[in-house]
């Protein structure tokens, strides 16, 4: 109870107090050469783009890890399919009107409120939802196609953050001329990434039933 | 020069989690046999090229901070990612080995060890409040995931409270970075440390929640229940890169704070209760490692013994003459070096002996000392560096707190310090001990390949050597550094 007295009191005292820094001013000057029109977008993969970067290996790692934890016939099980045909036919018509919406919210993100992760959800979303409604997706077993899709938009982004140093510029650094399209490109990788992501740590909820003994067997 | 090695330190690891992932584990070890190379060789050119020409910012993206991210090389930095280089280099060669290729899931051991590492670099390098938060997360992640690789129940229960652990203590730090940026309107943490005028209680209560934060992830008494069972339960080879340099990460960030911050938002009861929490995680976690019945959960909390040590920094550093601040820090930096190489050195000799007696209970070492007197001397060896004999690294590191502790007139800390190492004597002649018993029928022994058994041996000598080269290891940490944070605020 104290301590959130105490939270609350430093809550409150910090918004009261005027924030010393011109970090705002210095966002609005440096918006035009960000290559995005708006500025989260611009701060999330320009700015600040480093934090972004690990940020997606922190989803990676996550998804890699519910996968290793998961049976490998588990992931695409025929009973956990369901049969019914009025959920089947409504699928016909969700599933590609929310691929169009992760498009646009994909695509939105340069000038307004969307981007690389609201559109992930949508596609992970759409994926849980064919899972559920029992369309067969053989792509999400835990093969190699899974691990490139998985790791696909990481290494996009990657690449991208290295072809600037390799340019004799920072780690991370865009040409100002083409940094919107290479924004584009990393976005797109990402949507797709992180929509798989989410999928597979949906779909390999079941654990594994084969184990390594402990060392020294546990005696 | 030196623009390229840090592009190629922050490159490497992450391009090797990613193309090790489409691997299997036999290509995995080829690959990351090359990468650690690379690593190596980038992280001693840099550590070279800082001592030559002093330390430096790193705008990434070209943005400078507060706008951007900047890294902060200097002298620690490069030391830590060095040691990073070497204890990683060390148990990735170990564990190559060491691990059941066969097994499906070690597949994922690559990927999760080389995101561990770019998380480890992130931190050492880190600048920026936010940016540390996610390098913790990576490094915590990954850490859980490899604890759970493939484990059965109990291993699975350990990385489940290793992870709720982690995430309190990283959302607890992010709850006092929010409440710095709604202060600052700034990330930056050389920015901050030149906006912060004097004590005002909301940043108080924002230092305490990170300090607290970091310490449930450091594992600091009595915040360690979640350690012992995760550190004792994952393959040897995570075990030492997680008591090695996993919770030296979170220690690290609170340092950095408390340098930076603590002079301004500290106060001496602060000081003084780290340095009691500190003092009893040393007699604590030794004496429960005194009676564990199984061999890595002695050396695991004999980490949570040894983690007490680094806590001491906060009431040595605090309102004391700089010389003696200088000392305490010196200490605490070659305590962090010698430790980790000393546990990750026990860590992978214990798995060694565990791989031949086929048992984790100290009991079942009977006899061992005639089998493998190799990995038992350098467990041996790492064990001499953790009781601060001289001339080891661990030694060096006390003589420093103990000047430190008297020319402040602190006398209470060199009774924890002489203390902790006699009880750390006492849990290493245990295992000794146990490991010379004679009893009939004991020759059946397995034997590991000579490689698992160099290398720790090769660890626990770079520990017993650290004391020697304390002084060219100690320097880096007075170099110059190179001054942009004043021009940062105003581009």
């Amino acid at each position: 109870m104290g301590f959130v007295v105490a939270l609350a009191a430093a809550v409150l005292g910090a918004a009261g107090a005027a924030a010393p820094s011109e970090l705002s001013d210095q966002l609005q000057a440096s918006l035009a050469r960000s290559g995005v029109e708006h500025p989260v977008t611009a701060v999330l993969l320009n700015f600040r783009s480093y934090d972004t970067l690990l940020e997606i290996g922190v989803l990676v790692i996550a998804g890699m890890a519910g996968i290793s934890l998961a049976s490998t016939n588990a992931l695409e099980d025929p009973a956990l399919r369901s049969a019914d045909s009025l959920l089947y036919a409504l699928q016909r018509w969700f599933v590609p009107v929310m691929l169009l919406l992760a498009a646009y919210l994909l695509w939105a993100g340069a000038d307004r409120p969307g981007g690389a992760f609201q559109a992930g959800a949508v596609l992970a979303a759409t994926g849980v939802l064919m899972r559920l409604g029992g369309l067969p997706m053989a792509f999400i077993r835990p093969g190699i196609l899974l691990r490139l899709g998985l790791v696909l938009g990481f290494a996009v982004f990657l690449l991208v953050a290295v072809a600037g140093a390799l340019n004799g510029e920072a780690f991370l650094a865009y040409p100002v001329t083409i940094a919107g399209g290479l924004i584009l490109i990393i976005e797109i990788g990402l949507t797709f990434s992180i929509g798989m992501i989410l999928l597979a740590l949906f779909v390999a909820a079941p654990v594994t039933d084969e184990h390594e003994p402990e060392e020294g067997g546990g005696l | 020069m030196s623009q390229w090695l840090i592009a190629g330190l922050l490159f490497t690891p992450l391009a090797w989690a990613a193309l090790s992932l489409l691997l299997g584990f036999r290509q995995g070890r080829w690959l990351s046999w090359l990468g650690m190379a690379i690593q190596m060789a980038v992280s001693l050119a840099l550590w070279f090229a800082v001592m030559e020409g002093g330390g430096f910012y790193y705008a990434l993206g070209g943005w400078n901070a507060p706008l951007g991210i900047a890294l902060r090389v200097d002298g620690l930095a490069v030391t830590f990612v060095l040691l990073t280089a070497a204890v990683g280099t060390a148990c990735g060669l170990h564990a190559g080995v060491y691990l059941d290729a066969d097994k499906p899931w070690q597949r994922y051991f690559w990927p999760l060890f080389w995101f561990l590492w770019a998380g480890l670099n992130g931190v050492w390098l880190g600048a920026d409040l936010f940016n540390l938060y996610v390098s913790l997360e990576l490094i915590s992640l990954s850490a859980v995931g490899l604890v759970a690789l493939g484990g059965e129940a109990a291993a699975l229960r350990a990385a489940l409270r290793y992870l709720f652990a982690a995430l309190l203590g990283s959302l607890a730090y992010l709850l006092g970075v929010a409440l710095f940026y709604g202060r600052f309107g700034t990330l930056s943490l050389a920015v901050i440390d030149q906006l912060l005028v004097g004590g005002e209680p909301a940043l108080i209560v924002a230092l305490l929640l990170m300090l607290a934060g970091l310490a449930l992830k450091t594992a600091l008494f009595p915040l360690h229940a979640w350690l012992p069972p995760a550190h004792g339960i994952a393959r040897s080879p995570v075990s030492a890169l997680l008591s090695g340099l996993v919770i030296k990460a979170s220690f690290y960030i609170a340092a950095r704070l408390w340098m930076e911050l603590g002079d301004r938002l500290g106060s001496p009861w602060l000081a003084q209760g780290m340095g009691v929490l500190g003092a009893a995680a040393v007699i604590w976690g030794s004496w429960l490692a005194f009676c564990q019945p199984h061999l890595k959960q002695v050396v695991a909390y004999s980490s949570v013994a040894q983690i007490g040590y680094l806590f001491l920094l906060f009431p040595l550093t605090f309102a004391v003459a700089e010389p003696v601040s200088l000392l305490a820090q010196q200490g605490i930096t070659l305590q962090v070096i010698s430790h980790a190489l000393a546990k990750a050195a026990m860590f992978l000799a214990a798995g060694n002996l565990i791989l031949s007696v086929r048992s984790n209970r100290v009991k079942a070492l009977a006899g061992v000392s005639h089998f493998l007197p190799f990995s038992l001397f350098s467990f041996g060896l790492a064990g001499v560096s953790l009781m601060g004999l001289p001339p080891t690294g661990g030694f060096a590191a006390k003589w420093l707190l103990l000047q430190a502790s008297l020319a402040s007139g602190q006398w209470w800390w060199v009774v924890v310090l002489l203390l902790g190492g006699v009880l750390a004597a006492a849990y290493v002649f245990r295992i000794y001990r146990a490991s010379f018993l004679e009893v009939s029928n004991s020759d059946d022994f397995y034997h590991p390949p000579q490689s698992l058994e160099a290398i720790p041996m090769i660890l626990a000598l770079l520990a017993l050597g650290l004391g020697l080269v304390a002084e060219p290891v100690l320097s880096v940490l007075a170099l110059p550094f190179e001054v942009v944070a004043a021009e940062a605020v105003h581009p």
